[in-house]
């Protein structure tokens, strides 16, 4: 029931008019920039996914806990216009690196924004190492979180929130990653993040499936290509390069 | 940051600036403006440092390209190291992604080109004396972007896509353990198609040309645990 004003014409009223926005979407749902939210806070993805949603031009496609069920998302929707949020909170096998990773490999069109709670330069350096086309901060202010997000699908590499002066650093930092991925294999880099936690030779050898005298083997080469003389010194270079984060990401 | 004098006291500026003309100007700028007092200005990066060290000022103008050895951002560099108290405004001609990232890089707090209004230079002089950055929006952007060009760098020079994907070492593996294509298909319950597919692109990202030196090479780098 639409009041009819003194004119003879539909007076607009809050909610009518907010119909006529909701059909003006509705027309044209393609042309919004759809957003996917990986966060194991369910809090922290509503309060996103409420920000997006305020937005006319975006949309929450998704909102997930888990990089296996943002990685099923992603290959099941025909969608090329995203952007992937991914909170540096995610842990486990299948952590927050390892679904940047994973969803640069995949699907390299979509763009993706790590998130973290004031991360510090080293986390940022690896994120975008790992192919995060950005970083972004929840302790934004709303309006420039969402900005970000545009950007970020615009192709321009993001920063917002970290000290402008730490460009510096977060360079230095992917730079160094660079350098020491490129001297130890896949399962070198293995070997040396499960042994940053501390674990015997042969806890490492039982956690990754081989035998002790295998790893043994690997740290040798390691320390070698690392020029370092024993693991404590080993670690250190790798979590220098943020090539391991010794402690939690956020 | 400033160093310690009476409250009130002028700021007290230096200025490396090989250009005479420019010096000059800068130097008008300062002394007309109420609270910034000109302690010395040079032509070279040298005596600057010197300057800095000895006369302690709290503001450095700084143009970046300089004659000798010691160009702009050494000296700004060097300023840091030292641990020196000064904020350092960089004026410069040049004013592109790569120059403003290794200002901002080697720690300078603000950045005019050279064709900003006289009194930008005071104004920005006294926003530094204050505590302030001083920087657009346009410039801390294109920081970032430079940023951006540098991450892409470094991650095309990785040798990620050398790499084994973990389907294709799980292959491999039962390739070393000597099974034919079409009992590793089953195992995995892959196509016998798409196994070829893999081992094709094994061999490619191994450089060899079979599957004894694709299980010896795979070996070797350690990707595959033989024995």
């Amino acid at each position: 029931m639409v009041p009819i004003g003194p004119s003879g014409y539909a007076s607009c009223s809050m909610a009518s008019r907010r119909v006529t926005q909701r059909s003006q979407e509705a027309r044209s749902p393609r042309r919004r920039l759809g957003v996917v939210l990986v966060d194991p806070l369910p809090v922290v993805r509503a309060g996103l996914a409420m920000l997006i949603e305020d937005r006319p031009d975006m949309a929450v496609l998704a909102e997930v806990g888990t990089a296996e069920e943002a990685l099923e998302f992603l290959e099941r929707t025909r969608r090329t216009r995203m952007v992937v949020v991914v909170g540096l909170g995610l842990d486990g096998e299948h952590d927050a690196l390892w679904l940047i990773r994973a969803v640069r490999e995949r699907f390299p069109t979509l763009s993706v924004l790590a998130c973290g709670a004031k991360a510090e330069p080293a986390a940022i350096s690896q994120a975008l190492f790992v192919g995060a086309d950005g970083y972004v901060d929840k302790n934004l202010e709303p309006a420039r979180f969402v900005e970000s997000l545009r950007e970020a699908a615009a192709g321009e590499m993001v920063l917002a929130g970290p000290p402008a002066d730490w460009v510096g650093q977060i360079a230095d930092g992917v730079k160094q990653q660079q350098d020491v991925e490129s001297r130890l294999t896949v399962r070198e880099r293995e070997v040396l993040k499960v042994a940053a936690e501390g674990l015997t030779a042969r806890q490492i050898a039982e956690r990754l499936g081989v035998r002790e005298r295998t790893v043994t083997t690997h740290l040798g080469r390691i320390y070698g290509k690392l020029g370092v003389g024993g693991r404590v010194a080993a670690i250190r270079v790798a979590s220098m390069s943020g090539l391991v984060t010794v402690g939690a990401l956020e | 940051m400033t160093s310690p004098g009476p409250p009130g006291s002028p700021a007290r500026v230096l200025i490396i600036e090989d250009h005479a003309v420019i010096r000059g100007v800068i130097r008008l700028a300062c002394e007309e403006a109420a609270g910034l007092e000109v302690v010395a200005d040079v032509g070279d990066g040298e005596s600057g440092l010197e300057a800095c060290r000895s006369l302690r000022p709290d503001l450095l103008v700084l143009d970046l390209s300089l004659p000798g050895a010691v160009q702009g951002l050494d000296v700004a560099r060097q300023v840091r190291a030292e641990g020196l108290p000064i904020r350092i405004l960089v004026l410069t001609g040049r004013a592109d992604d790569r120059v403003l990232f290794e200002s901002i890089r080697a720690g300078v707090d603000g950045f005019l080109e050279k064709t900003a209004a006289v009194t930008d230079i005071s104004d920005a002089l006294r926003r530094l004396a204050a505590g302030e950055r001083v920087f657009t929006e346009a410039q801390e952007r294109a920081a970032i972007a430079e940023l951006g060009r540098i991450v892409r760098g470094a991650r095309k020079a990785s040798p990620g896509e050398r790499d084994l994907t973990p389907r294709e070492t799980e292959i491999l593996a039962y390739l070393s353990l000597g099974l034919p294509v079409k009992q590793v298909a089953t195992r995995l319950g892959l196509s016998p198609r798409t196994v070829e597919t893999h081992i094709a692109n094994i061999y490619k990202k191994l450089d060899v040309a079979n599957r004894v030196q694709a299980v010896s090479r795979a070996a070797s780098l350690g990707l595959i645990d033989i024995g």
